[in-house]
Protein backbone atom coordinates (compact mmCIF):
# COMPACT_ATOMS: atom_id res chain seq x y z
CA UNK A 1 0.00 0.00 0.00
CA UNK A 2 2.78 2.57 0.67
CA UNK A 3 3.74 2.49 -3.01
CA UNK A 4 0.16 3.47 -3.97
CA UNK A 5 0.43 6.40 -1.57
CA UNK A 6 3.80 7.46 -2.98
CA UNK A 7 2.62 7.01 -6.57
CA UNK A 8 -0.51 9.11 -5.93
CA UNK A 9 1.46 11.88 -4.22
CA UNK A 10 4.00 11.94 -7.06
CA UNK A 11 1.31 12.06 -9.76
CA UNK A 12 -0.59 14.83 -7.93
CA UNK A 13 2.63 16.83 -7.42
CA UNK A 14 3.72 16.49 -11.07
CA UNK A 15 0.30 17.43 -12.43
CA UNK A 16 0.09 20.43 -10.06
CA UNK A 17 3.56 21.65 -11.02
CA UNK A 18 2.78 21.21 -14.72
CA UNK A 19 -0.47 23.17 -14.74
CA UNK A 20 0.59 25.93 -12.31
CA UNK A 21 2.53 28.11 -14.83
CA UNK A 22 -0.25 27.75 -17.42
CA UNK A 23 -2.97 28.59 -14.89
CA UNK A 24 -0.97 31.59 -13.62
CA UNK A 25 -0.24 32.97 -17.08
CA UNK A 26 -3.86 32.56 -18.17
CA UNK A 27 -5.21 34.08 -14.95
CA UNK A 28 -2.85 37.06 -15.30
CA UNK A 29 -3.79 37.54 -18.95
CA UNK A 30 -7.49 37.27 -18.15
CA UNK A 31 -7.09 39.86 -15.33
CA UNK A 32 -5.38 42.37 -17.62
CA UNK A 33 -7.76 41.67 -20.53
CA UNK A 34 -10.85 42.75 -18.57
CA UNK A 35 -14.10 41.72 -20.29
CA UNK A 36 -12.22 39.84 -23.04
CA UNK A 37 -10.89 37.58 -20.29
CA UNK A 38 -14.40 36.30 -19.53
CA UNK A 39 -14.22 33.96 -22.55
CA UNK A 40 -11.01 32.42 -21.22
CA UNK A 41 -12.57 32.18 -17.74
CA UNK A 42 -15.53 30.22 -19.14
CA UNK A 43 -13.38 27.81 -21.18
CA UNK A 44 -10.96 27.21 -18.31
CA UNK A 45 -13.83 26.39 -15.94
CA UNK A 46 -15.40 23.83 -18.30
CA UNK A 47 -13.88 20.64 -16.78
CA UNK A 48 -15.28 21.74 -13.43
CA UNK A 49 -18.89 21.60 -14.59
CA UNK A 50 -18.68 18.57 -16.89
CA UNK A 51 -18.86 15.01 -15.52
CA UNK A 52 -15.28 13.71 -15.16
CA UNK A 53 -16.19 10.70 -17.30
CA UNK A 54 -17.28 13.05 -20.10
CA UNK A 55 -13.92 14.86 -19.93
CA UNK A 56 -12.19 11.45 -19.85
CA UNK A 57 -14.14 10.35 -22.90
CA UNK A 58 -13.13 13.49 -24.85
CA UNK A 59 -9.47 12.92 -23.91
CA UNK A 60 -9.74 9.26 -24.88
CA UNK A 61 -11.09 10.23 -28.30
CA UNK A 62 -8.38 12.86 -28.82
CA UNK A 63 -5.55 10.52 -27.80
CA UNK A 64 -6.80 7.38 -29.56
CA UNK A 65 -4.93 6.23 -32.66
CA UNK A 66 -7.97 7.12 -34.80
CA UNK A 67 -7.58 10.85 -34.10
CA UNK A 68 -4.95 13.07 -35.77
CA UNK A 69 -3.41 13.91 -32.38
CA UNK A 70 -3.22 10.25 -31.34
CA UNK A 71 -1.79 9.27 -34.74
CA UNK A 72 0.86 12.00 -34.52
CA UNK A 73 1.86 10.93 -31.01
CA UNK A 74 2.15 7.33 -32.19
CA UNK A 75 4.40 8.36 -35.10
CA UNK A 76 6.56 10.26 -32.60
CA UNK A 77 6.71 7.14 -30.42
CA UNK A 78 4.90 8.79 -27.51
CA UNK A 79 2.53 6.50 -25.69
CA UNK A 80 0.09 8.14 -23.28
CA UNK A 81 -3.10 6.10 -22.90
CA UNK A 82 -3.04 3.58 -20.02
CA UNK A 83 0.36 4.81 -18.79
CA UNK A 84 1.27 6.97 -15.75
CA UNK A 85 1.41 9.91 -18.21
CA UNK A 86 -2.32 9.48 -18.74
CA UNK A 87 -2.86 9.66 -14.97
CA UNK A 88 -0.91 12.94 -14.83
CA UNK A 89 -2.89 14.27 -17.80
CA UNK A 90 -6.27 13.34 -16.30
CA UNK A 91 -5.33 14.83 -12.90
CA UNK A 92 -3.98 17.99 -14.53
CA UNK A 93 -7.03 18.58 -16.72
CA UNK A 94 -9.50 17.91 -13.92
CA UNK A 95 -7.73 20.07 -11.34
CA UNK A 96 -6.91 22.92 -13.73
CA UNK A 97 -10.25 24.80 -13.33
CA UNK A 98 -9.91 24.88 -9.54
CA UNK A 99 -6.38 26.23 -9.72
CA UNK A 100 -7.22 28.75 -12.46
CA UNK A 101 -10.31 30.04 -10.64
CA UNK A 102 -8.46 30.36 -7.32
CA UNK A 103 -5.56 32.18 -9.03
CA UNK A 104 -7.98 34.45 -10.90
CA UNK A 105 -9.82 35.38 -7.68
CA UNK A 106 -6.53 35.87 -5.78
CA UNK A 107 -5.19 38.24 -8.42
CA UNK A 108 -8.50 40.03 -8.88
CA UNK A 109 -8.85 40.69 -5.16
CA UNK A 110 -5.29 41.94 -4.71
CA UNK A 111 -5.36 45.74 -4.71
CA UNK A 112 -4.72 46.89 -8.29
CA UNK A 113 -3.39 50.24 -7.09
CA UNK A 114 -0.13 48.58 -6.05
CA UNK A 115 0.31 47.28 -9.59
CA UNK A 116 -0.48 50.75 -10.99
CA UNK A 117 1.89 52.51 -8.60
CA UNK A 118 4.66 50.00 -9.44
CA UNK A 119 4.25 50.93 -13.10
CA UNK A 120 4.53 54.66 -12.38
CA UNK A 121 7.80 53.74 -10.63
CA UNK A 122 9.17 52.37 -13.90
CA UNK A 123 8.23 48.68 -13.66
CA UNK A 124 6.99 46.93 -16.81
CA UNK A 125 3.62 45.14 -16.50
CA UNK A 126 5.41 41.78 -16.14
CA UNK A 127 7.83 43.08 -13.48
CA UNK A 128 5.03 44.86 -11.60
CA UNK A 129 2.98 41.67 -11.66
CA UNK A 130 5.82 39.41 -10.53
CA UNK A 131 7.24 41.71 -7.84
CA UNK A 132 4.06 43.28 -6.47
CA UNK A 133 0.79 41.61 -7.46
CA UNK A 134 2.02 38.03 -7.15
CA UNK A 135 3.56 38.29 -3.65
CA UNK A 136 0.45 40.11 -2.40
CA UNK A 137 -1.85 37.46 -3.85
CA UNK A 138 0.20 34.56 -2.50
CA UNK A 139 -2.37 33.28 0.00
CA UNK A 140 -4.93 32.84 -2.76
CA UNK A 141 -2.29 31.31 -5.01
CA UNK A 142 -1.28 28.86 -2.31
CA UNK A 143 -4.87 27.80 -1.74
CA UNK A 144 -5.22 27.35 -5.51
CA UNK A 145 -2.19 25.05 -5.54
CA UNK A 146 -3.50 23.08 -2.55
CA UNK A 147 -6.98 22.79 -4.02
CA UNK A 148 -5.57 21.53 -7.29
CA UNK A 149 -3.24 19.10 -5.50
CA UNK A 150 -6.10 17.71 -3.37
CA UNK A 151 -8.34 17.45 -6.42
CA UNK A 152 -5.57 15.52 -8.19
CA UNK A 153 -5.24 13.17 -5.19
CA UNK A 154 -8.91 12.27 -5.46
CA UNK A 155 -9.28 12.21 -9.25
CA UNK A 156 -11.17 9.11 -10.41
CA UNK A 157 -13.58 9.44 -13.39
CA UNK A 158 -11.31 10.76 -16.12
CA UNK A 159 -8.35 8.71 -14.88
CA UNK A 160 -10.10 5.37 -15.08
CA UNK A 161 -11.16 6.12 -18.66
CA UNK A 162 -7.77 7.13 -20.09
CA UNK A 163 -5.37 5.36 -17.71
CA UNK A 164 -7.36 2.37 -16.60
CA UNK A 165 -6.94 0.84 -13.16
CA UNK A 166 -3.71 -1.12 -13.53
CA UNK A 167 -2.19 -2.06 -10.12
CA UNK A 168 1.46 -1.01 -9.91
CA UNK A 169 1.20 1.07 -13.12
CA UNK A 170 -1.73 3.49 -13.11
CA UNK A 171 -3.58 2.69 -9.90
CA UNK A 172 -3.93 5.74 -7.61
CA UNK A 173 -5.41 5.90 -4.10
CA UNK A 174 -8.90 6.75 -5.39
CA UNK A 175 -8.81 3.85 -7.85
CA UNK A 176 -7.38 1.51 -5.21
CA UNK A 177 -10.21 2.35 -2.77
CA UNK A 178 -12.73 1.59 -5.52
CA UNK A 179 -10.85 -1.64 -6.29
CA UNK A 180 -10.78 -2.78 -2.64
CA UNK A 181 -14.50 -2.05 -2.15
CA UNK A 182 -15.32 -3.96 -5.34
CA UNK A 183 -13.32 -6.92 -4.03
CA UNK A 184 -14.94 -6.75 -0.59
CA UNK A 185 -11.68 -5.72 1.15
CA UNK A 186 -13.34 -3.05 3.26
CA UNK A 187 -10.57 -3.06 5.87
CA UNK A 188 -7.90 -2.19 3.28
CA UNK A 189 -10.24 0.42 1.78
CA UNK A 190 -10.64 2.00 5.22
CA UNK A 191 -6.86 2.21 5.68
CA UNK A 192 -6.53 3.91 2.29
CA UNK A 193 -9.27 6.37 3.24
CA UNK A 194 -7.33 7.15 6.42
CA UNK A 195 -4.24 7.89 4.28
CA UNK A 196 -6.26 10.35 2.21
CA UNK A 197 -7.71 12.07 5.28
CA UNK A 198 -4.26 12.34 6.91
CA UNK A 199 -2.72 13.82 3.76
CA UNK A 200 -5.51 16.36 3.30
CA UNK A 201 -5.30 17.38 6.98
CA UNK A 202 -1.51 17.79 6.81
CA UNK A 203 -1.79 19.99 3.71
CA UNK A 204 -4.40 22.24 5.24
CA UNK A 205 -2.35 22.53 8.46
CA UNK A 206 0.83 23.45 6.54
CA UNK A 207 -1.00 26.11 4.55
CA UNK A 208 -2.55 27.58 7.72
CA UNK A 209 0.88 27.87 9.34
CA UNK A 210 2.37 29.50 6.24
CA UNK A 211 -0.49 32.01 6.00
CA UNK A 212 -0.19 32.90 9.71
CA UNK A 213 3.58 33.44 9.33
CA UNK A 214 3.12 35.71 6.33
CA UNK A 215 0.38 37.70 8.07
CA UNK A 216 2.72 38.33 11.01
CA UNK A 217 5.49 39.43 8.62
CA UNK A 218 3.24 42.04 6.89
CA UNK A 219 2.05 43.36 10.23
CA UNK A 220 5.53 43.59 11.77
CA UNK B 1 5.72 73.67 -19.50
CA UNK B 2 3.00 71.06 -19.02
CA UNK B 3 0.30 71.04 -21.68
CA UNK B 4 -2.89 69.18 -20.90
CA UNK B 5 -5.89 68.73 -23.19
CA UNK B 6 -7.71 65.57 -22.16
CA UNK B 7 -11.15 64.00 -22.37
CA UNK B 8 -12.16 61.04 -20.27
CA UNK B 9 -15.74 59.77 -19.89
CA UNK B 10 -16.56 59.20 -16.22
CA UNK B 11 -19.81 57.96 -14.71
CA UNK B 12 -21.43 61.32 -13.81
CA UNK B 13 -19.75 63.52 -16.46
CA UNK B 14 -16.97 63.67 -19.04
CA UNK B 15 -13.70 64.98 -17.69
CA UNK B 16 -12.62 67.68 -20.11
CA UNK B 17 -9.59 69.68 -19.09
CA UNK B 18 -7.44 72.02 -21.13
CA UNK B 19 -4.65 74.01 -19.49
CA UNK B 20 -0.99 74.95 -19.79
CA UNK B 21 1.03 74.90 -16.59
CA UNK B 22 4.39 76.57 -16.21
CA UNK B 23 4.50 77.14 -12.44
CA UNK B 24 6.80 75.07 -10.27
CA UNK B 25 3.85 74.00 -8.12
CA UNK B 26 0.31 73.92 -9.49
CA UNK B 27 -2.59 73.22 -7.16
CA UNK B 28 -5.50 71.24 -8.54
CA UNK B 29 -8.40 72.28 -6.36
CA UNK B 30 -11.96 71.00 -6.34
CA UNK B 31 -14.57 69.30 -4.24
CA UNK B 32 -14.77 65.51 -3.89
CA UNK B 33 -15.93 63.98 -7.16
CA UNK B 34 -14.90 66.93 -9.33
CA UNK B 35 -12.46 64.76 -11.33
CA UNK B 36 -9.15 65.70 -9.69
CA UNK B 37 -7.90 62.16 -9.11
CA UNK B 38 -9.08 61.00 -12.55
CA UNK B 39 -7.10 63.84 -14.11
CA UNK B 40 -3.86 63.03 -12.28
CA UNK B 41 -4.32 59.33 -13.06
CA UNK B 42 -4.73 60.25 -16.73
CA UNK B 43 -1.51 62.28 -16.60
CA UNK B 44 0.26 59.33 -14.94
CA UNK B 45 -1.03 57.02 -17.69
CA UNK B 46 -3.20 54.95 -15.37
CA UNK B 47 -6.39 55.91 -17.20
CA UNK B 48 -6.85 55.80 -20.93
CA UNK B 49 -7.85 59.36 -21.71
CA UNK B 50 -8.11 60.88 -25.17
CA UNK B 51 -6.36 64.08 -26.19
CA UNK B 52 -2.87 65.39 -25.67
CA UNK B 53 -0.47 65.62 -22.73
CA UNK B 54 3.06 66.93 -23.15
CA UNK B 55 5.78 67.96 -20.73
CA UNK B 56 8.25 70.36 -22.35
CA UNK B 57 9.05 68.67 -25.66
CA UNK B 58 8.09 65.13 -24.58
CA UNK B 59 4.67 63.97 -25.74
CA UNK B 60 3.09 61.50 -23.33
CA UNK B 61 -0.27 61.26 -25.04
CA UNK B 62 -1.42 62.31 -28.47
CA UNK B 63 -4.49 60.42 -29.59
CA UNK B 64 -4.37 61.92 -33.10
CA UNK B 65 -0.84 60.60 -33.63
CA UNK B 66 -1.48 57.31 -31.85
CA UNK B 67 0.96 58.12 -29.02
CA UNK B 68 0.07 56.83 -25.55
CA UNK B 69 3.15 56.14 -23.45
CA UNK B 70 2.62 53.47 -20.76
CA UNK B 71 3.04 54.66 -17.14
CA UNK B 72 6.54 53.16 -16.83
CA UNK B 73 7.80 55.28 -19.74
CA UNK B 74 6.26 58.59 -18.64
CA UNK B 75 8.74 59.35 -15.83
CA UNK B 76 6.01 60.78 -13.64
CA UNK B 77 6.19 60.36 -9.88
CA UNK B 78 2.78 59.62 -8.42
CA UNK B 79 1.92 59.66 -4.72
CA UNK B 80 -1.66 58.47 -4.18
CA UNK B 81 -3.77 59.70 -1.31
CA UNK B 82 -3.10 56.69 0.93
CA UNK B 83 0.57 56.42 -0.20
CA UNK B 84 0.04 52.80 -1.43
CA UNK B 85 3.31 51.50 0.02
CA UNK B 86 3.93 47.88 -0.97
CA UNK B 87 2.99 46.02 2.23
CA UNK B 88 5.34 43.07 1.58
CA UNK B 89 8.45 45.29 1.40
CA UNK B 90 10.22 47.11 4.21
CA UNK B 91 10.55 50.89 3.92
CA UNK B 92 14.04 50.69 2.36
CA UNK B 93 12.83 48.21 -0.28
CA UNK B 94 9.84 50.42 -1.02
CA UNK B 95 12.09 53.43 -1.60
CA UNK B 96 14.55 51.40 -3.71
CA UNK B 97 11.71 50.15 -5.92
CA UNK B 98 11.84 53.58 -7.56
CA UNK B 99 15.53 53.30 -8.47
CA UNK B 100 18.89 51.90 -7.40
CA UNK B 101 21.00 55.09 -7.29
CA UNK B 102 22.60 54.84 -3.82
CA UNK B 103 23.60 58.52 -3.70
CA UNK B 104 20.05 59.63 -4.47
CA UNK B 105 18.70 57.12 -1.94
CA UNK B 106 21.00 58.52 0.77
CA UNK B 107 20.13 62.13 0.02
CA UNK B 108 16.36 61.47 -0.03
CA UNK B 109 16.55 59.45 3.18
CA UNK B 110 18.36 62.37 4.80
CA UNK B 111 16.08 65.08 3.39
CA UNK B 112 12.88 63.28 4.38
CA UNK B 113 14.32 61.97 7.66
CA UNK B 114 13.69 58.30 6.96
CA UNK B 115 16.80 56.82 8.64
CA UNK B 116 14.94 55.37 11.61
CA UNK B 117 12.17 53.94 9.42
CA UNK B 118 14.20 52.01 6.87
CA UNK B 119 13.73 48.58 8.47
CA UNK B 120 10.09 49.09 9.41
CA UNK B 121 7.11 47.42 7.70
CA UNK B 122 4.62 49.84 6.11
CA UNK B 123 1.84 48.56 8.37
CA UNK B 124 3.69 49.94 11.40
CA UNK B 125 4.03 53.49 10.04
CA UNK B 126 1.85 56.50 10.82
CA UNK B 127 0.00 58.34 8.04
CA UNK B 128 2.64 61.05 7.86
CA UNK B 129 5.52 58.57 7.77
CA UNK B 130 3.84 56.69 4.92
CA UNK B 131 3.52 59.88 2.91
CA UNK B 132 7.21 60.65 3.38
CA UNK B 133 8.22 57.15 2.27
CA UNK B 134 5.91 57.34 -0.77
CA UNK B 135 7.38 60.74 -1.60
CA UNK B 136 10.94 59.38 -1.43
CA UNK B 137 9.96 56.35 -3.51
CA UNK B 138 8.45 58.57 -6.23
CA UNK B 139 11.47 60.89 -6.19
CA UNK B 140 13.87 57.94 -6.64
CA UNK B 141 12.64 57.67 -10.24
CA UNK B 142 13.97 61.19 -10.96
CA UNK B 143 10.56 62.19 -12.32
CA UNK B 144 9.98 65.01 -14.78
CA UNK B 145 6.73 65.75 -12.92
CA UNK B 146 5.46 64.87 -9.45
CA UNK B 147 1.75 64.23 -8.85
CA UNK B 148 0.59 64.44 -5.24
CA UNK B 149 -2.99 63.38 -4.58
CA UNK B 150 -4.21 64.97 -1.34
CA UNK B 151 -1.12 64.11 0.71
CA UNK B 152 -2.45 65.89 3.80
CA UNK B 153 -5.92 64.32 3.74
CA UNK B 154 -6.62 62.32 6.88
CA UNK B 155 -3.42 63.54 8.57
CA UNK B 156 -3.84 65.51 11.80
CA UNK B 157 -1.70 68.21 13.33
CA UNK B 158 1.19 68.18 14.09
CA UNK B 159 1.97 65.54 11.43
CA UNK B 160 0.39 67.76 8.80
CA UNK B 161 2.86 70.46 9.78
CA UNK B 162 5.83 68.14 9.25
CA UNK B 163 4.59 66.81 5.90
CA UNK B 164 4.11 70.33 4.60
CA UNK B 165 7.66 71.08 5.68
CA UNK B 166 8.92 68.12 3.62
CA UNK B 167 6.74 69.11 0.68
CA UNK B 168 8.32 72.56 0.74
CA UNK B 169 11.75 70.89 0.68
CA UNK B 170 10.64 68.89 -2.38
CA UNK B 171 9.29 72.06 -3.99
CA UNK B 172 12.72 73.62 -3.50
CA UNK B 173 14.31 70.71 -5.44
CA UNK B 174 12.76 72.30 -8.54
CA UNK B 175 10.74 69.28 -9.75
CA UNK B 176 7.44 70.50 -11.24
CA UNK B 177 4.59 69.41 -9.03
CA UNK B 178 0.81 69.09 -9.37
CA UNK B 179 -0.73 69.12 -5.94
CA UNK B 180 -4.31 67.87 -5.59
CA UNK B 181 -6.34 69.21 -2.70
CA UNK B 182 -9.84 70.20 -1.74
CA UNK B 183 -8.54 72.69 0.84
CA UNK B 184 -7.88 76.11 -0.70
CA UNK B 185 -5.51 77.12 2.11
CA UNK B 186 -3.30 74.11 1.39
CA UNK B 187 -3.15 75.20 -2.23
CA UNK B 188 -2.18 78.71 -1.13
CA UNK B 189 0.47 77.34 1.18
CA UNK B 190 2.38 75.53 -1.56
CA UNK B 191 1.41 76.65 -5.02
CA UNK B 192 1.77 79.74 -7.14
CA UNK B 193 -0.68 78.60 -9.83
CA UNK B 194 -4.06 77.03 -9.36
CA UNK B 195 -6.58 75.15 -11.50
CA UNK B 196 -10.05 74.74 -10.02
CA UNK B 197 -12.06 71.76 -11.27
CA UNK B 198 -15.82 71.51 -11.11
CA UNK B 199 -17.86 68.62 -12.58
CA UNK B 200 -14.93 67.53 -14.73
CA UNK B 201 -14.20 70.93 -16.26
CA UNK B 202 -11.93 73.87 -15.45
CA UNK B 203 -13.98 76.34 -13.40
CA UNK B 204 -11.10 78.79 -12.83
CA UNK B 205 -7.39 79.02 -13.49
CA UNK B 206 -4.76 81.57 -12.55
CA UNK B 207 -2.39 82.73 -9.85
CA UNK B 208 -3.37 80.92 -6.63
CA UNK B 209 -3.78 84.09 -4.57
CA UNK B 210 -6.07 85.63 -7.20
CA UNK B 211 -8.15 82.52 -7.94
CA UNK B 212 -8.58 81.43 -4.34
CA UNK B 213 -9.49 84.93 -3.19
CA UNK B 214 -12.85 84.31 -4.85
CA UNK B 215 -15.15 82.95 -2.16
CA UNK B 216 -17.35 81.26 -4.77
CA UNK B 217 -14.39 79.26 -5.99
CA UNK B 218 -12.64 78.68 -2.69
CA UNK B 219 -15.69 78.22 -0.47
CA UNK B 220 -14.12 80.59 2.05
CA UNK B 221 -11.56 83.36 1.79
CA UNK B 222 -8.33 82.88 3.67
CA UNK B 223 -5.09 84.77 4.07
CA UNK B 224 -2.21 82.30 4.01
CA UNK B 225 1.36 83.14 5.03
CA UNK B 226 4.60 81.20 5.04
CA UNK B 227 6.36 82.47 8.17
CA UNK B 228 9.91 82.04 9.44
CA UNK B 229 12.55 83.61 11.74
CA UNK B 230 10.58 83.01 14.95
CA UNK B 231 11.47 85.06 18.00
CA UNK B 232 9.74 83.49 20.97
CA UNK B 233 8.82 85.53 24.03
CA UNK B 234 7.17 83.10 26.45
CA UNK B 235 6.77 85.74 29.15
CA UNK B 236 4.68 88.00 26.93
CA UNK B 237 3.10 84.90 25.32
CA UNK B 238 3.97 85.91 21.76
CA UNK B 239 6.18 84.78 18.89
CA UNK B 240 7.32 87.34 16.33
CA UNK B 241 7.70 85.97 12.80
CA UNK B 242 8.28 87.31 9.29
CA UNK B 243 6.19 86.25 6.29
CA UNK B 244 7.71 85.44 2.89
CA UNK B 245 6.22 88.80 1.74
CA UNK B 246 8.19 90.62 4.44
CA UNK B 247 5.26 91.26 6.75
CA UNK B 248 6.05 91.16 10.50
CA UNK B 249 3.42 89.13 12.35
CA UNK B 250 2.82 88.28 15.98
CA UNK B 251 1.50 84.79 16.74
CA UNK B 252 0.44 83.25 20.07
CA UNK B 253 3.49 81.61 21.65
CA UNK B 254 1.59 78.63 23.07
CA UNK B 255 0.36 77.59 19.61
CA UNK B 256 3.68 77.80 17.75
CA UNK B 257 6.26 77.11 20.46
CA UNK B 258 6.76 73.52 19.29
CA UNK B 259 6.26 74.21 15.57
CA UNK B 260 8.95 73.73 12.96
CA UNK B 261 9.71 76.73 10.81
CA UNK B 262 9.16 77.80 8.09
CA UNK B 263 5.52 77.36 9.00
CA UNK B 264 2.34 78.08 7.07
CA UNK B 265 -0.44 79.85 8.95
CA UNK B 266 -3.81 81.15 7.85
CA UNK B 267 -6.40 83.61 9.00
CA UNK B 268 -9.90 83.91 7.59
CA UNK B 269 -10.83 87.14 5.79
CA UNK B 270 -13.77 87.31 8.24
CA UNK B 271 -11.29 87.59 11.15
CA UNK B 272 -9.56 90.70 9.86
CA UNK B 273 -10.91 93.94 11.38
CA UNK B 274 -10.75 97.10 9.28
CA UNK B 275 -10.44 100.71 10.55
CA UNK B 276 -10.91 103.96 8.66
CA UNK B 277 -8.28 105.67 10.90
CA UNK B 278 -5.23 104.45 12.85
CA UNK B 279 -6.55 102.62 15.93
CA UNK B 280 -4.99 104.11 19.04
CA UNK B 281 -5.76 101.52 21.68
CA UNK B 282 -6.31 97.94 20.59
CA UNK B 283 -5.49 94.46 21.87
CA UNK B 284 -4.47 93.07 18.48
CA UNK B 285 -0.69 92.85 18.04
CA UNK B 286 -0.96 92.81 14.23
CA UNK B 287 -2.00 96.22 12.93
CA UNK B 288 -1.09 97.20 9.36
CA UNK B 289 -1.66 100.28 7.30
CA UNK B 290 -2.60 99.69 3.66
CA UNK B 291 -4.42 100.77 0.54
CA UNK B 292 -7.54 99.14 -0.89
CA UNK B 293 -6.56 97.79 -4.31
CA UNK B 294 -9.71 95.91 -5.23
CA UNK B 295 -13.25 95.75 -3.98
CA UNK B 296 -16.01 93.31 -4.89
CA UNK B 297 -19.58 93.56 -3.69
CA UNK B 298 -21.86 90.53 -3.70
CA UNK B 299 -25.24 90.27 -1.90
CA UNK B 300 -24.35 92.53 1.00
CA UNK B 301 -20.81 91.13 1.37
CA UNK B 302 -17.76 93.15 0.40
CA UNK B 303 -14.45 91.41 -0.30
CA UNK B 304 -11.49 93.78 -0.24
CA UNK B 305 -7.89 93.31 -1.19
CA UNK B 306 -5.61 95.60 0.76
CA UNK B 307 -1.99 96.16 -0.07
CA UNK B 308 -0.21 96.33 3.28
CA UNK B 309 2.05 96.15 1.22
CA UNK B 310 1.63 92.34 1.10
CA UNK B 311 -1.87 91.61 -0.23
CA UNK B 312 -4.43 90.88 2.50
CA UNK B 313 -8.03 89.88 1.94
CA UNK B 314 -10.76 91.27 4.16
CA UNK B 315 -14.45 90.43 4.21
CA UNK B 316 -16.92 92.89 5.71
CA UNK B 317 -20.61 93.71 5.34
CA UNK B 318 -21.72 96.31 2.83
CA UNK B 319 -23.02 98.44 5.72
CA UNK B 320 -19.54 98.55 7.30
CA UNK B 321 -17.95 99.41 3.96
CA UNK B 322 -20.39 102.30 3.43
CA UNK B 323 -19.95 103.61 7.00
CA UNK B 324 -16.18 103.66 6.55
CA UNK B 325 -16.49 105.13 3.05
CA UNK B 326 -14.30 102.44 1.55
CA UNK B 327 -13.50 102.66 -2.15
CA UNK B 328 -10.64 101.70 -4.45
CA UNK B 329 -7.53 103.51 -3.22
CA UNK B 330 -8.88 104.19 0.31
CA UNK B 331 -6.30 104.32 3.12
CA UNK B 332 -7.23 101.78 5.82
CA UNK B 333 -5.78 100.05 8.90
CA UNK B 334 -6.18 96.32 9.45
CA UNK B 335 -6.06 94.41 12.71
CA UNK B 336 -5.37 90.64 12.70
CA UNK B 337 -6.00 88.94 16.03
CA UNK B 338 -3.09 86.67 16.92
CA UNK B 339 -5.35 83.96 18.26
CA UNK B 340 -7.43 83.93 15.06
CA UNK B 341 -4.44 82.44 13.19
CA UNK B 342 -4.61 78.74 12.42
CA UNK B 343 -1.61 76.56 11.65
CA UNK B 344 -1.81 74.92 8.23
CA UNK B 345 1.43 73.07 8.62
Amino acid sequence: MPHILLFTLTIAAISTVCIAPVALALAAWSWRAGTKGLVVDAIAALPLVLPPTAVGFVMLEILSRRSPVGALLQRMGVEILFTPKAVVLACGVMSFPLMFTAFRVAIETSDRRYFDVARTLGASPVRAFLRVTLPLAWRGLLSGLLLAFCRALGEFGATILIAGNIPGRTQTLALAIYDRVQNGSDHEAAILVLYVVAMAWALVAISSVLIAQQRRRFAA
Amino acid sequence: MIEIDVRLPLAPFTLQVRCSLSANVTALVGRSGSGKTSLVESIAGLRRAQGRIAIDDVTLLDSDRGIDLPPERRSIGYVPQDAALFPHFRVAENVRFGGSDQQRFDSLVAALELESLLNRAPASLSGGERQRVALARALMTQPRLLLLDEPLASIDQPLRERILLYLRRVRDLGIPMIYVTHQPFEALALSSWCVVLRDGGVAAEGASRAVLADAEVAGSVENVFEVSQPQHDPILGITRVTTSDGLALVLPYDQVAEARFPLVVRISADDVVIFGARPTSISSRNVFEGTVTSLRISEGIVDLTVSAPAPLTVRITRAAAEDLGIADGSRVWLALRSRAFRIVG
